[in-house]
């Protein structure tokens, strides 16, 4: 009983939070800007405009239907699986307590007329280390072959909906746990030792600053059939929905392009950056044929595992050393 | 016919009345009575058999409070040293107060002394015993937190010589800042030490100092009885704390609430019944916070064991009585572990905040005699603390050798040189120490330490308490998915 009280509690804290991507006032944003997106830009009419957002034929896709079912069950599967991870509170204290035995990174003496700045210097340090973060095992989810297997089921969409985010293997989801225990451990006990305590987040509605007005403009529509996109300046700062988009495409050209949430300028300077071309159509989707089971949820589940038994299979019987390297660490084939 | 019928309501009205008041007046009266016994420590009738004199109340000691006086007073005295005295005045003054049974009523009490905002009852420490000293009843078990391998009581006279000598008791060379060592090792040494590792623990056993036996010959108070008393009175609680706010309890510590302190209504404060000492104040410094209940749960448990002792008579307490005593007994004594526990928690944070300060004088080049005074003062507390915690039955040597570690013998300087050892004439013997980083480092791991081994819950200067909130703030994720 206790349980599923619980349960219930993280089903609507996804929609109650403004610390989570989902929250209804996120949603209602994202929808502002996609009709003032038709209406202005697209020219067209209201009830047009509308009817496109709401598209029945994408939101009740079973693409998007395995997306809602994988939600509810893995919220399951992460209760009982988080607590047996490292804790960020865990990470922090250990980060915490190495600070003092170097000298490499000493506490500041912090001047009292500067120190108003350091609650948004520090939070807009976390967002952009987070960020960070999210690129780098973004990227690796795809370049290394085990996790691409994984990271395979999050781009199995043929339709994208917000909840899509939620269509994630719950190995993909630990991952992403201990991505974030880590980042946060390590930043938040850095920042703390560096200025003796004397720090805090600025916060609206108790989301960072930054996270607050990046899912404001409309990071749901990353995940959504509305195709806006920036002026291609603008997309080497800040990823569009349009990037995104292009990033879940089946065609070879988009591969491995786009890995960043928030800022461009990582996949600028790793050389993963795709500028969106707006008379270009993105199917979404792994492959042009649909696999018969892709929206079946006991595949979504099972197929990183099936799919890293044959990689290991074939690693096993492979003589070839090199092949062997190039298989199993980093293949450029991958996406 | 009207008349009478009007008489008639009248009186119905008139009794009526009179019947409601009546009730309403017993009510309160019966209210105030449980009140009253219920929760203030003493008075308790004789129960002792074998005594015949007048005497109508068995509660006694005065010797406990004499010593908490003893000790208040040693405390203001550490301070008054002084190098260049040759007559060695203020160490045998404090000697006085470690060794001297005040018979003659000789001995002023030190603190609190009578003034028209706290007018106090006794002035002498006679007053109130003139049979209890310091050091008769000072740990005798050899110390390892302090070195040269000495007694808890020549640990305490090795302070005082020291003290005597230093300016102001404060020994800046080394670190030791002797009036809070003094004070915070006697608070284990004799207080805690005797309470727990002694009238609560062998005295709480049916061989010794049985119920029906008078404490000695001719006591009017049996044996379980006094023996509760006298743990009580080390504890250092006014007998009326249940009636009071821990807040009201720390102010009359201080000396601040004539009001809450005066119980009795006599318009003076009546050092024996009415004021907070010691263990007690610390109790109430950190429930004042509202996050514990030490100072009444530990009181409360002295209150029901008491009553539980007076219950039974001046007859042998039963097994089940004994084993109810111990329960009483387990509250009282680890609660009282755990205050002494969270000051050491406490200070280990007030000295990684005050090491803070220095490592950003020295790196700035500024001066750093206000954030030295600090240091010492709250290094001293932490010392004294961690060294009374030492002071109970309960042996934790694991726990004990690794603080001790932690801590060494002396603050680390910022010339990083630290106490660690004394030689055969009692000098301090010094070494380089780490570096301040790794110092401040200790002071977090006795402070995970403390939270690790016992069930604080105050936890007051957690260095890592903000860290804790911040991670709280960002949240941890519960769902599954991608960006
Ligand atoms: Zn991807
Ligand atoms: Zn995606």
């Amino acid at each position: 009983m206790e349980i599923f009280y619980q349960y219930l509690e993280t089903i609507s804290e996804n929609f109650f939070d403004p610390k989570k991507r989902v929250f209804l006032g996120y949603l209602f944003s994202a929808f502002l800007i996609s009709f003032m997106w038709l209406t202005f830009v697209k020219k067209e009419k209201i009830k047009q405009a509308v009817y496109k957002i709401f598209d029945k034929k994408i939101f009740m896709s079973k693409s998007a239907k395995a997306d809602y079912i994988l939600f509810l069950l893995n919220i399951i599967i992460l209760m009982f699986l988080s607590p047996l991870l490292i804790s960020q509170l865990a990470i922090a204290h250990f980060v915490f307590e190495y600070l003092h035995s170097q000298t490499f990174l000493t506490p500041l003496g912090i001047d009292i007329n500067y120190m108003w700045m350091i609650p948004i210097f520090f939070t807009f340090c976390y967002f952009v280390l987070d960020d960070f973060t999210k690129y780098v095992t973004h990227a690796l989810m795809h370049k290394v072959p085990l996790l691409w297997e994984i990271h395979k089921t999050h781009h199995s969409a043929r339709t994208l909906t917000p909840l899509t985010i939620f269509r994630t293997h719950p190995i993909e989801g630990v991952i992403f746990v201990v991505r974030s225990a880590l980042t946060q451990g390590i930043v938040i006990a850095t920042f703390y030792y560096v200025y003796g305590g004397n720090i805090t987040f600025v916060t609206i509605l108790g989301a960072n600053l930054f996270s607050f007005w990046f899912h404001l403009f409309g990071s749901n529509l990353r995940h959504s059939h509305i195709r806006i996109n920036y002026w291609s300046w603008l997309e080497k700062i800040f990823i569009s929905p349009a990037q995104h988009q292009i990033h879940h495409s089946i065609k070879k050209e988009h591969h491995n392009k786009n890995f960043g949430v928030a800022f461009a300028f990582w996949d600028y300077m790793f050389g993963s950056l795709y500028i969106s071309k707006s008379d270009e159509d993105v199917k979404f989707g792994i492959s042009e044929t649909e696999h018969k089971y892709e929206n079946n949820i006991i595949y979504l589940y099972l197929s990183p595992l099936i799919g890293i038994y044959k990689l290991i299979a074939n690693y096993v019987s492979s003589k070839n050393l090199k092949v062997k390297k190039q298989k199993f660490i980093f293949n450029k084939q991958t996406r | 016919m009207n008349n009478i019928k009007f008489k008639g309501t009248t009186l119905t009205k008139l009794s009526f009345v009179g019947a409601v008041t009546f009730s309403f007046m017993c009510s309160s009266i019966t209210s105030v009575n449980a009140g009253h016994h219920g929760n203030v420590y003493g008075p308790y009738p004789i129960t002792e058999k074998s005594y015949k004199g007048t005497k109508k109340n068995s509660v006694s000691y005065g010797g406990q409070m004499a010593r908490q006086l003893l000790h208040n007073s040693l405390k203001k005295l550490a301070s008054t040293g002084s190098p260049s005295d040759p007559t060695l005045a203020p160490e045998k003054k404090m000697l006085a107060y470690l060794n001297t049974k005040d018979k003659s009523k000789s001995l002023p009490i030190m603190d609190p002394k009578n003034s028209s905002k706290f007018p106090v009852k006794q002035k002498m420490i006679g007053e109130l015993s003139g049979g209890a000293n310091l050091s008769g009843k000072a740990d005798k078990r050899i110390q390892t937190s302090w070195p040269g391998n000495m007694s808890g009581v020549d640990v305490i006279k090795f302070m005082i010589k020291k003290a005597g000598k230093t300016k102001g008791g404060v020994d800046t060379r080394n670190g030791m800042n002797y009036p809070q060592l003094i004070s915070k090792y006697t608070m284990g040494a004799v207080l805690y030490h005797q309470a727990c590792d002694n009238y609560l623990d062998e005295k709480m056993t049916a061989s010794s100092k049985p119920n029906n036996k008078p404490y000695k010959k001719g006591a009017y108070y049996t044996g379980k009885e006094h023996s509760w008393d006298e743990a009580f009175g080390y504890w250092g609680a006014a007998a009326h704390t249940m009636k009071l706010s821990a807040a009201q309890s720390y102010d009359v510590a201080k000396k601040k609430d004539l009001k809450a302190a005066d119980y009795n209504k006599d318009g003076v404060v009546d050092l024996q019944t009415e004021m907070t000492y010691a263990h007690a104040y610390y109790a109430s410094s950190y429930d004042k916070k509202g996050k514990t209940n030490y100072l009444k749960t530990v009181t409360g448990a002295f209150i029901d064991g008491r009553k539980l002792i007076t219950a039974a008579d001046g007859n042998k307490l039963s097994e089940a009585e004994l084993n109810k005593i111990q329960d009483y007994v387990q509250i009282i004594c680890s609660n009282w572990e755990d205050v002494i526990a969270e000051s050491v928690f406490k200070y280990a944070g007030s000295v990684y905040k005050d090491l803070s300060k220095i490592e950003k004088a020295l790196a700035s080049g500024s001066g750093m005699d206000k954030a030295m005074s600090k240091y010492l003062k709250h290094w001293g507390e932490l010392k004294g603390f961690a060294m009374a915690l030492q002071a109970g039955p309960d042996n934790k040597s694991d726990t004990f050798n690794r603080m001790n570690r932690m801590m060494g013998f002396g603050p680390l300087m910022p010339n990083l040189s630290q106490v660690v050892g004394i030689d055969s004439s009692g000098n301090y013997i010094k070494d380089q120490g780490s570096s301040i980083g790794y110092y401040k480092l200790h002071m977090l791991k006795i402070q995970n330490l403390m939270a690790d081994k016992y069930a604080l819950k105050a936890k007051i200067n957690d260095a890592t308490g903000g860290m804790a909130a911040l991670l709280e703030e960002v949240g941890t994720k519960k769902s599954a998915e991608n960006d």
